[in-house]
C-alpha cells in the first residue's frame, strides 16, 4: 500500500546499501527527519545526544513489548549524519553489521517495525536530488553508481560525480553563451557601432562548439560500453571450436562442448570481468545453412541478431580445413567494420599453411565484395589455440585494445542516453545554424537556434536558462547612449 | 459601491509623465471619472532625457500601445522630426521604429490631449500620502493636507520620490532640474512594509545650440521612406526633417575625466543606487572599457524651435567646471556653451516583485503602480504601464476582468511579467532578446496579435476600430489571393523567374510557394510579374514575412504552445512554500515573495531551479490526486531526470 507522494517524502526510509550477498561488512542506511527516534529504538546503546559524523558501537536489540524477551540481533557500528551533512540531506543513520544476509534482513525487519519503510529502488538518491545535496548529472550518475557491477564503470561514475564532465560541458555552454551575446547585441544594439563578430568569425565559432560538442557524443559510445560491458559475439561454422573459445576466456564451462554439430542452439552469454572492464560474450549457435531443424533455424536467426548488434564479431574458423564453402556463406552475412577473423586449432598446422590461409581469405568473396585489402587482413586476423593458455591474455588484450585505443583513459565519459540525447540535438541545432549563416538568415533566427541548442546543453547540466546573455553582453560591450 | 460625493473620483492618477498620461487618458475613456494630478502642469509628457521614442523593443511596445488604444504612437508621429527605421537590413523580428521628437510640441500635443479628456480632471499639487483604510486605498492626502478620495490610485512618480540629483559632489533635493522631489509617499510605503530600494539614472549636458562648431561634426540624416507607429496617423511626417550629428570623444576627454574621478559622486561611493548597465556615464565607459580611445556622441537637436542640443552618449555626473572642460576636446565642442550640465539621479523604487501582473500592489488593494517606480527606465516601458495600470484601475471600479497580455501577445506582456517575476536591480530597460516568442512578436504584425484584445478592450475607438478591421480584411484578402492564384512553367514565365535570379519551376506554383524562395521579395516579384496587388507594405509586409519565414514562425507557435501547459498549471496563492519539499531556502523564499500565478511563472523567477519546478509540480499533483513514487528504477530516474510533462 502506498500513500500519497508528499506524505511519502516524510517518511523515514531504510536500505541495505552493500551488495547482496556474504560479505565483510553490510551497511543499512536510514534517511528521514524522524530517522534518530526509529533507529534508537533498536540501537539502546546511543548517547542522549549523537552528534554528526561520529561512530557508536553496540548491539541492535529487537523491540519486543515484553522487555524479557529483548534479543540482541547483530554487533554494529552506528554511523550518524546531521541533517544537510548527509547523503541525502536529512538526517542519517549508518549501521555497519557483519556482512550476513539473514542479520541483515532481521535488522532492517526491526527498523520497519520501529516506523522505517523499506526505500524504494534510487530513493536515496531521489531524496539527495530533492535537497539538492546533487544535481540532475550527479544524480544519474549515482544511479549508475549503484547498477555498476564493474570497477571500471564506477570509476567512471566517481568521475562524473566530482564534476568534471560538468565543468567540459559548462566549457561548450560558455562557448555557445558567448557567441548568443554576439549575436543578440548586434540586434539589440545595432545603433551603437560595436565590434561585432564577422561572419567568419561566426562561423570559427560555431564549428569549435561544433567539434566539442562531437567529441562528447562520440564519447558516450565508449561510456555505454564502460557501463554496459563490452559485447563480443562469436560467430564460426559449426565445431570449429566457438565454445571452447568461450569457455577458455569466462574460465567455465557455461557451454557444453561436444563435436556433434549443433550442439549450440540457443544464444549464450557470458560475462567475465578483465581488468575491470566487463565483457559479455555471446555464443551463438553454429550457423549451418543445410539444416532443416526448425529449432536449429530459430537459433540460427538469433545469431544473426546477435552479430548484428554485438561491439564486435569474431569469426572463428578451422585452420586445418581452411575456408570452407560453409565458412564463405557465413562471412557473407557479416559487416566487415567490426569483424575480426580467428583462426583456430593453430597448434595443428604450419607456417606455410597459415600463409596459404591468408591468401585463401583475400581471395574469397568477402573480401573482392567488401574491397579489403592486405592491409585490412593483417591488422584483423590472429592465429589462435584453445588449447594454449596463452592465447587467453592475448585475446583480452586485443579487445581492450579495441575499445580503448581511440580515448584516453582519464576523460570524463558521457554515460547517459539523456545526456547523448541532449548533446546530439544541440550538435544538430549547431550544424543548422552554421547552414544558417552561409544563406545569411536574419541573426533573430540564428539566435533561435543557437539559444535552442544551448538549453539543449543546459538542460544535461540541469541549468535553467535565464538573463545570462543579457549579462554577458554587459560584460562584452562598451554600450550607451 | 463608487463614491461620487464632488470631491471624490473612481481614479485618482499622481504623476503627469509618459506612464500617467497613458494611465490617465485609458482610465477617464473607458468611462471612469479619473483626476490627474501633476506636480507641474507645464511638465505635462515631458522628455526629461533623450528626444527620442521607439527604438528596438521600445518601438514594439509603442506599436502595442496604439493598437490597444493609447497615445504615444500618435504623439511621436505628430511630433517627428527624424524618423529611422532600425535594423531594416536585418531579420523581419527585430526591425525597429524610432523617431527623434520635438520635444515641446511632444509635451504640448500630449497636454492637448489630456485638458480636453472627456471624464478627466487635471490639477497641480503634490502627494504626500495616501488615504488607507486598513490595507485599502481610498484617496491621497496633498500637500496643503486636503484629502481626495477615489475608489482606485495610480502612482507614476518616475524619478521624483526622494529623489536627490547630484552634480559632481553636490546634491540637491529633485526628480529633474526645475522640478521638487516628492517627499513622504515612499516613507509610507516602507512603513506599510513595502521593499523600497535606490535606483541611479543620468542625464548628459545640454548645449547651447548656436556654440557648436557644426563643421567638424558628421551629419546623420533619417529615413526617406516612413512607417508612423499609429494607425490614426494620415500624413507622416508633418514637420521638417532633421539631421543629427556625430562626433567622437578624444584622448584629451579621457585624461580630463580619468583625472577628475574623485570628483565624480559614483566614484566616490556618494551615489548608492544602482544605474543601467546599457546606459553607463561617461566615467564609467573610459574606466571600464579603458582600451577604447574614442567613444561616440550624437548630438541631437531637441526640436525644430529649440536652442538645445542634447549629447547623446555622454551623460555625466562630473562637476560643470569638469564638464566645460571635457567636452571642449570634442570636436566642434571647442567654444561650447552649456545651457544645463549632466546630472545623475537618485530615486526610490518599489521592488516591482511586490506587485500583480495587473500592477496592483500585493500589499495595499486599489494601489497601482506604474512607471519608473517599478524600476524601469525608458519613455516607452512607462508609458506601457501606465496604459495597463489605468485600464485595471478603471476596470477593478467597473468590476471587470483584469486585463494582462501574456508573453507571446506582446512586448507589454513580457515587460510586465519579467519585473513581477523576476524584479530588477538596476533600470530595466526593454530588449528584443528579452521576448523568448521574438519571431511572433514583430512590429508588423502588432495588429494581427492584439486585433482580438483591442476590439474586447474598447479603448481604441469606432474610427480605430474601423481602420483595424479594414486593414486585417485587406491581409487577409491578399493572402488568400497569394495561395489561390499560380504562375505556370511556360517560356515566359521561367525567363522571368531566371531575371529574377532563381531556379526554373519545375512544376506550377501558387504565388504563396514561389514567395518562399528566399531570393524572391514580394514588391520585386508583383513588379516583374505585373501582378495587381497591394502595393501598401502596411498591407503585404506581415504577409510576406508570414509566408518566408512560416517554417520558423510555425516552429515559435509550437513551443509556445508547449509552454501553454506550464502557463495553465496555476499556482494557489495561498500555497505555503515551506511546506514544499525539495526547495532550497532561497528558492522558497524567491517563491513566496513573488507568489508565481503559474507553474510557467515560477519557472522563470531567476534562482529557482528546474529541480524546484519538479518538486512544485509534484506537489502540486500530489494536492490534487494520490500518486505513487515509481518503483521500478528507470521510472525513478525519469521522475527527476526528465522534465515531467502532463500531456
Amino acid at each position: 500500500m502506498k500513500s500519497n507522494l508528499v506524505e511519502r517524502e516524510q517518511q523515514v526510509i531504510c536500505a541495505i546499501s552493500t551488495p547482496p550477498g556474504y560479505g565483510g561488512i553490510s551497511v543499512i542506511r536510514v534517511s528521514g527527519a524522524d530517522s534518530e527516534q526509529v533507529v534508537r529504538k533498536i540501537a539502546p546503546f546511543l548517547p542522549q545526544e549523537v552528534k554528526s559524523h561520529s561512530v557508536y558501537y553496540g548491539f541492535i536489540q529487537s523491540t519486543e513489548l515484553n522487555p524479557s524477551t529483548v534479543k540482541s540481533i547483530d554487533e554494529v557500528l552506528v554511523l550518524y549524519f546531521e541533517e544537510g551533512r548527509s547523503f541525502t540531506g536529512e538526517k542519517v543513520f549508518e549501521i555497519h553489521g557483519h556482512g550476513n544476509p539473514v542479520l541483515s534482513d532481521q535488522i532492517l525487519q526491526e527498523l520497519v517495525k520501529s516506523g522505517a519503510r523499506i526505500a524504494d529502488r534510487g530513493e536515496f538518491t531521489y531524496r539527495a536530488f530533492l535537497n539538492q545535496r546533487i544535481d540532475l548529472v550527479q544524480a544519474e550518475s549515482v544511479l549508475d553508481l549503484i547498477q555498476s557491477q564493474s570497477s571500471s564503470s564506477s570509476q567512471m561514475a566517481l568521475r562524473q560525480l566530482q564534476g568534471e564532465l560538468s565543468k567540459e560541458i559548462e566549457h561548450i555552454e560558455n562557448a555557445i553563451t558567448r557567441l548568443l551575446a554576439h549575436l543578440e547585441a548586434s540586434i539589440d544594439f545595432s545603433t551603437e557601432n560595436l565590434e561585432i563578430i564577422s561572419q567568419k568569425q561566426t562561423l570559427d565559432q560555431l564549428q569549435h562548439i561544433q567539434k566539442l560538442l562531437a567529441q562528447r557524443v562520440s564519447e558516450y559510445q565508449k561510456g555505454k560500453l564502460i557501463r554496459e560491458g563490452l559485447v563480443v559475439s562469436l560467430a564460426g561454422r559449426p565445431n570449429v571450436g566457438k565454445s571452447s573459445l568461450l569457455n577458455m576466456m569466462v574460465e567455465q564451462n557455461k557451454a557444453i562442448v561436444t563435436a556433434i554439430p549443433g550442439t549450440t542452439r540457443d544464444l549464450i552469454e557470458s560475462t567475465t570481468v578483465y581488468n575491470g572492464q566487463k565483457i559479455v560474450f555471446v555464443d551463438t549457435a553454429g550457423v549451418r545453412t543445410d539444416s532443416v531443424d526448425i529449432v536449429e533455424k530459430i537459433g540460427i536467426e538469433k545469431s544473426m541478431e546477435s552479430h548484428k548488434s554485438a561491439d564486435y564479431v569474431f569469426f572463428i574458423f578451422d585452420l586445418s580445413t581452411g575456408i570452407t564453402p560453409q565458412d564463405e556463406e557465413i562471412l557473407s552475412g557479416l559487416k566487415p567494420e567490426n569483424l575480426y577473423l580467428l583462426g583456430n586449432k593453430s597448434d595443428l598446422v604450419s607456417e606455410a599453411d597459415l600463409e596459404s590461409t591468408q591468401k585463401l581469405l583475400q581471395q574469397s568473396n568477402f573480401f573482392k565484395r567488401n574491397q579489403l585489402d592486405s592491409h585490412w587482413i593483417s591488422s584483423r586476423l590472429a592465429f589462435i589455440s584453445t588449447l594454449d593458455k596463452k592465447c587467453r591474455e592475448k585475446l583480452f588484450d586485443m579487445i581492450m585494445e579495441l575499445a580503448f585505443s581511440t580515448q584516453k583513459e582519464d576523460r570524463a565519459i558521457l554515460t547517459h542516453a539523456r545526456h547523448f540525447e541532449k548533446l546530439s540535438e544541440a550538435l544538430s541545432k549547431i550544424e543548422s545554424v552554421q547552414k544558417m549563416v552561409v544563406a545569411k538568415l536574419g541573426a533573430e533566427f540564428l539566435s533561435q537556434e543557437l539559444k535552442d541548442s544551448l538549453i539543449c546543453v543546459q538542460e544535461v547540466l540541469g541549468k535553467h536558462y535565464d538573463d545570462q546573455i543579457v549579462d554577458k553582453i554587459f560584460k562584452e560591450f562598451c554600450l550607451g547612449k | 459601491m463608487a463614491d461620487l460625493s464632488s470631491d471624490s473620483y473612481q481614479v485618482i492618477v499622481v504623476g503627469a509623465g509618459h506612464a500617467g498620461v497613458e494611465a490617465c487618458l485609458s482610465s477617464a475613456r473607458l468611462g471612469v471619472k479619473t483626476l490627474l494630478i501633476t506636480t507641474n502642469l507645464d511638465r505635462i509628457a515631458y522628455m526629461s532625457c533623450n528626444p527620442s521614442i521607439g527604438g528596438l523593443a521600445k518601438g514594439h511596445m509603442v506599436r502595442e500601445i496604439d493598437i490597444l488604444g493609447g497615445e504615444m504612437g500618435l504623439a511621436a508621429d505628430e511630433t517627428c522630426i527624424q524618423y529611422k527605421r532600425l535594423n531594416s537590413s536585418k531579420g523581419p523580428a527585430v526591425r525597429g521604429t524610432r523617431v527623434q521628437s520635438d520635444k515641446d510640441k511632444y509635451s504640448a500635443f500630449m497636454t492637448e490631449k489630456v485638458l480636453n479628456q472627456k471624464n478627466l480632471s487635471v490639477i497641480q499639487g503634490e502627494v504626500k500620502r495616501l488615504v488607507l483604510e486598513g490595507s485599502a486605498c481610498r484617496g491621497v492626502v496633498l500637500q496643503d493636507g486636503s484629502i481626495i478620495h477615489s475608489n482606485t490610485v495610480v502612482i507614476t512618480t518616475g524619478t521624483f520620490m526622494n529623489g536627490v540629483m547630484h552634480i559632481g559632489l553636490e546634491q540637491s533635493p529633485g526628480g529633474r532640474v526645475g522640478d521638487q522631489a516628492t517627499v513622504g509617499l515612499s516613507d509610507q510605503l516602507r512603513d506599510f512594509g513595502f521593499t523600497v530600494q535606490r535606483l541611479k539614472t543620468g542625464t548628459p549636458a545640454r548645449l547651447l545650440n548656436s556654440s557648436i562648431d557644426w563643421s567638424k561634426t558628421v551629419p546623420q540624416y533619417g529615413d526617406t521612406e516612413f512607417f508612423p507607429f499609429s494607425l490614426r496617423t494620415e500624413t507622416f511626417p508633418k514637420l521638417k526633417q532633421i539631421a543629427c550629428f556625430l562626433s567622437r570623444t578624444t584622448e584629451q576627454t579621457h585624461d580630463i575625466i580619468r583625472k577628475n574621478l574623485d570628483k565624480s559622486p559614483m566614484f566616490c561611493g556618494v551615489i548608492e543606487g544602482v544605474g543601467p548597465r546599457y546606459c553607463p556615464s561617461i566615467e564609467d565607459k573610459i574606466t571600464r572599457f579603458a582600451d577604447k580611445e574614442s567613444h561616440q556622441t550624437f548630438l541631437e537637436p531637441e526640436g525644430l524651435d529649440s536652442d538645445l542640443i542634447y549629447l547623446q552618449g555622454i551623460s555625466t555626473s562630473l562637476p560643470a567646471d569638469v564638464q566645460y572642460e571635457f567636452l571642449r576636446t570634442i570636436p566642434g565642442l571647442e567654444n561650447v556653451k552649456i545651457v544645463r550640465p549632466g546630472y545623475a539621479v537618485e530615486y526610490d523604487f518599489v521592488e516591482p516583485t511586490q506587485i500583480y501582473h495587473r500592477l496592483e500592489t500585493r500589499t495595499i488593494s486599489n494601489l497601482f503602480l506604474a512607471g519608473q517606480i517599478n524600476g524601469t527606465s525608458g519613455y516607452e516601458e512607462a508609458a506601457a504601464q501606465g496604459f495597463v495600470a489605468g485600464i485595471n484601475a478603471a476596470h477593478k471600479v467597473l468590476n471587470r476582468d483584469e486585463f494582462i497580455l501574456d508573453r507571446d501577445q506582446a512586448y507589454i506582456g513580457v515587460l510586465i511579467d519579467d519585473l513581477v517575476t523576476k524584479g530588477t536591480k538596476e533600470p530595466y530597460r526593454m530588449f528584443t532578446s528579452r521576448a523568448e516568442h521574438r519571431l511572433v512578436l514583430r512590429e508588423d504584425n502588432t495588429l494581427d496579435r492584439l486585433f482580438d484584445i483591442s476590439l474586447n478592450l474598447k479603448l481604441s475607438g469606432s474610427a480605430l476600430e474601423e481602420k483595424m478591421i479594414k486593414l486585417k480584411d485587406e491581409r487577409q484578402n491578399l493572402l488568400s489571393y497569394l495561395r489561390s492564384e499560380r504562375i505556370f512553367p511556360n517560356e515566359q514565365t521561367q525567363n522571368k523567374i531566371l531575371e529574377m535570379k532563381s531556379a526554373p519551376l519545375l512544376k506550377p506554383a501558387t504565388y504563396e510557394e514561389f514567395l518562399r524562395r528566399p531570393e524572391i521579395n514580394y514588391t520585386d516579384f508583383v513588379k516583374k510579374f505585373e501582378i495587381p496587388a497591394v502595393a501598401d507594405p502596411q498591407i503585404f509586409e506581415p504577409v510576406e514575412i508570414e509566408i518566408k519565414y512560416s517554417g520558423y514562425i510555425k516552429r515559435q507557435l509550437e513551443i509556445i504552445d508547449q509552454q501553454k501547459r506550464l502557463e495553465r498549471m496555476n499556482i494557489p496563492e495561498s500555497t505555503n512554500y515551506s511546506d514544499i519539499k525539495g526547495l532550497s531556502s532561497e528558492e522558497r523564499d524567491k517563491l513566496s515573495r513573488v507568489k508565481p500565478r503559474t507553474l510557467g511563472q515560477a519557472q522563470r523567477i531567476s534562482g529557482v531551479n528546474p529541480s524546484a519546478i519538479q518538486s512544485l509540480m509534484i506537489f502540486l499533483k500530489g494536492r490534487k490526486k494520490l500518486k505513487d513514487l515509481p518503483s521500478d528504477n528507470s521510472e525513478d530516474r525519469s521522475s527527476h531526470g526528465q522534465s515531467v510533462e502532463t500531456r
